[in-house]
């Protein structure tokens, strides 16, 4: 998509916007206002779209990821769910100071979502199954079989809800802003997308990636095993969802529910797309959504605009951006 | 007796609506485009059904409105994919997304108050047998119209190799919106059904992912319409199943999750090779 290109799409999401606002009965412009206000309105504004920003970077990363292996992982967010399952489990069953628990936390998130993308990642390897398909059916089944697990066979005594036990507080993400929810899962995510970039930028491993997504059958002639690649890929990718599920779990909620994400895994398609698949811009952009989710509340309860009005000009975003070419779609031939 | 006549009912009900989105599947996917936005049509469906029977007080206006809905949430689909040459699986994720919030915004805007609609003159029992009598009848005859019927060579042309459709003095783009449109109907039906047929009233995420298990009905069907309606017969027996055994201690949630394990199952090739249209999702570049 050319630079015009995007403003024009940037153009029509604005006008669309006004008008769903003018629809609800506000006026577009106290609309906006009320949104950049609960977004960016102080400190306790600010930090609390810096966590909506953190909750849309790792899945975010972890699509940009698969994409630019020529896999379209849609599962982010069962991976992420299961992930944070993961998390909650282990972290409301370990004792033990933080600098012990809190690592053990994160890895139980990360394998958790890595190996629920290893499912899709197998089955592509295996047997050529597509992995859209796959992803979209383990998202639900994530869904369910997390609630189950949580309502049913791993459900603790003296819990009301389907969730986990609370996480004891020593197992808690440190806050970085005293009395707000800003955790060091921000900066865990920010090194997470320099990380991504410089193994794609500098590495054997990040070429490889590059190389199966972009030119398939090029790579699969240089020697390049695309179905290992496939698994290797998916299997990332859902530890960089489940690594964001476990910070979830140890730094917002304090505990698992399924609630755990409003479709984090979904807008962060939106995330990948607008920051181009490029780890350092999709920083950026997962902040400009972040606006987006934690404003969204704000206009609703100031501009009585219902908040489900973001969902739909983000949706309506991402139609606008499927346009770009995605590599993905050249390595079906495969 | 009188049980296994309930259930059969039950299971034609929960049945129904998954009939209506997987053969939306089908005839999108059988002339070339992937649409996952199956779900998204079931709630626009659905939302437009009610909004009209509550505005006009007539539930076939509702009809006309979720079958209106539903097309033209596919026709969004069909253009970018045609038209602008879209990627289609990112694009159905943006139209799920987009049906999800635009309804709930729906709900909130028009009846005042968030999650559900007020109860409205629904179709009633009547209505809801015809609408499954429907829902059978067309996957008989889609069936027939993709295997005898000229449009249906040439919409199968279109998903296996659209150049031949080109070479052919057709325009596949053409062809394609046209079955987007229809499918997206067909997709919206499904939600009238849900909304206006099985209920009376709206609710937010009342679809609880329909439309995934009627994708998972295709691949198991193995993108004939026969076979996608058979398969969702059985995943409604399945859910007409949980009603039964309600009380017996199985886990509603991992009878929930069968249909997507099965279609999960479906991608090893288990149930035999299952395989997609050639050009299901590819894009079809005139240049």
């Amino acid at each position: 998509m050319s630079r015009a290109q995007r403003w024009i799409l940037g153009g029509l999401l604005v006008a669309v916007a006004a008008g769903v606002i003018a629809l609800a009965g506000a006026s577009p412009l106290a609309g906006f206002a009320a949104l950049v206000r609960g977004a960016l309105g102080g400190e306790r504004q600010i930090s609390e779209t810096l966590v909506q920003t953190t909750a849309l970077l790792f899945p975010a990363l972890a699509v940009a990821f698969a994409f630019r292996a020529g896999l379209f992982n849609i599962g982010a967010e069962g991976q992420l769910i299961v992930g944070g399952l993961f998390a909650g489990v282990a972290g409301s069953a370990l004792p033990g100071p933080g600098f012990v628990t809190i690592p053990l936390i994160l890895a139980a998130g990360a394998a958790g979502g890595g190996a629920w993308g290893a499912i899709a990642g197998a089955l592509r390897a295996r047997f050529g199954g597509s992995e859209v398909i796959a992803t979209l059916m383990l998202n639900i089944v994530a869904a369910l079989l997390a609630n189950y697990l949580v309502a049913g066979p791993l459900h603790p005594a003296g819990v009301a809800g389907a969730e986990t036990a609370p996480l004891p507080v020593s197992s808690w993400l440190p806050v970085l802003l005293p009395g707000t929810r800003l955790t060091i899962a921000l900066v865990i995510a920010l090194a997470l997308a320099a990380g991504l970039a410089f193994v794609f930028a500098r590495t054997v491993f990040g070429y490889t990636l590059r190389a199966a997504g972009e030119a398939p059958q090029a790579a699969a002639r240089a020697g390049i095993d695309l179905r290992r690649t496939a698994l290797v890929a998916m299997s990332l990718s859902g530890a960089i969802a489940g690594l964001g599920g476990a910070t979830l779990v140890a730094g917002v909620l304090h505990r698992f529910n399924v609630a755990l994400s409003p479709g984090y895994g979904f807008i962060a398609i939106a995330v990948a797309l607008v920051g181009g698949l490029d780890p350092v811009r999709i920083v950026a952009a997962a902040f400009a959504f972040g606006i987006l989710q934690s404003g969204s509340l704000s206009m609703q309860a100031l501009a009585h605009v219902p908040k489900d009005a973001v969902a739909f000009v983000e949706g309506l975003a991402i139609v606008g951006l499927s346009a770009r070419r995605i590599a993905a779609s050249a390595a079906r031939a495969d | 007796m009188g049980d296994a006549a309930g259930f059969l009912q039950l299971t034609l009900v929960k049945a129904a609506p998954l009939i209506f989105a997987a053969l939306a599947g089908v005839v999108c996917e059988r002339a070339g485009i992937l649409n996952i936005a199956l779900e998204g049509g079931l709630t626009v469906g659905a939302f437009a059904a009610v909004a009209m029977s509550y505005a006009t007080g007539s539930p076939l206006a509702g009809v006309a409105a979720g079958i209106l809905a539903g097309a033209m949430l596919a026709g969004l689909l069909g253009i970018a994919a045609t038209r602008f040459n879209v990627d289609q699986i990112v694009a159905g994720t943006g139209l799920n997304l987009l049906a999800a919030g635009g309804t709930a915004f729906g709900v909130a805007v028009i009846f005042g108050a968030p999650g559900a609609s007020p109860e409205v003159h629904a179709l009633g029992p009547r209505g809801e047998a015809i609408l499954i009598a429907v829902a059978l009848a067309l996957a008989a005859v889609l069936q027939l119209g993709l295997d005898r019927t000229p449009w249906g060579l040439r919409l199968r042309a279109c998903g296996e190799n659209p150049r031949a459709v080109l070479s052919a003095g057709l325009d596949p783009r053409r062809i394609r919106i046209v079955a987007t449109l229809m499918g997206g109907g067909l997709a919206g039906l499904g939600g009238v059904f849900l909304s206006l047929g099985e209920l009376d009233l709206y609710s937010d995420g009342m679809t609880a992912g329909r439309g995934f298990i009627a994708l998972a009905a295709v691949i198991f069907g193995r993108w004939t319409p026969l076979s996608a309606c058979g398969t969702a017969v059985a995943f409604g027996a399945l859910s007409a199943l949980q009603f039964v055994l309600q009380r017996s201690g199985v886990p509603s949630e991992l009878m929930q999750a069968l249909p997507y394990v099965a279609a999960l199952a479906a991608l090893t090739g288990i149930a035999g090779r299952a395989r997609a249209p050639a050009a299901d999702g590819v894009p079809f570049d005139a240049g």
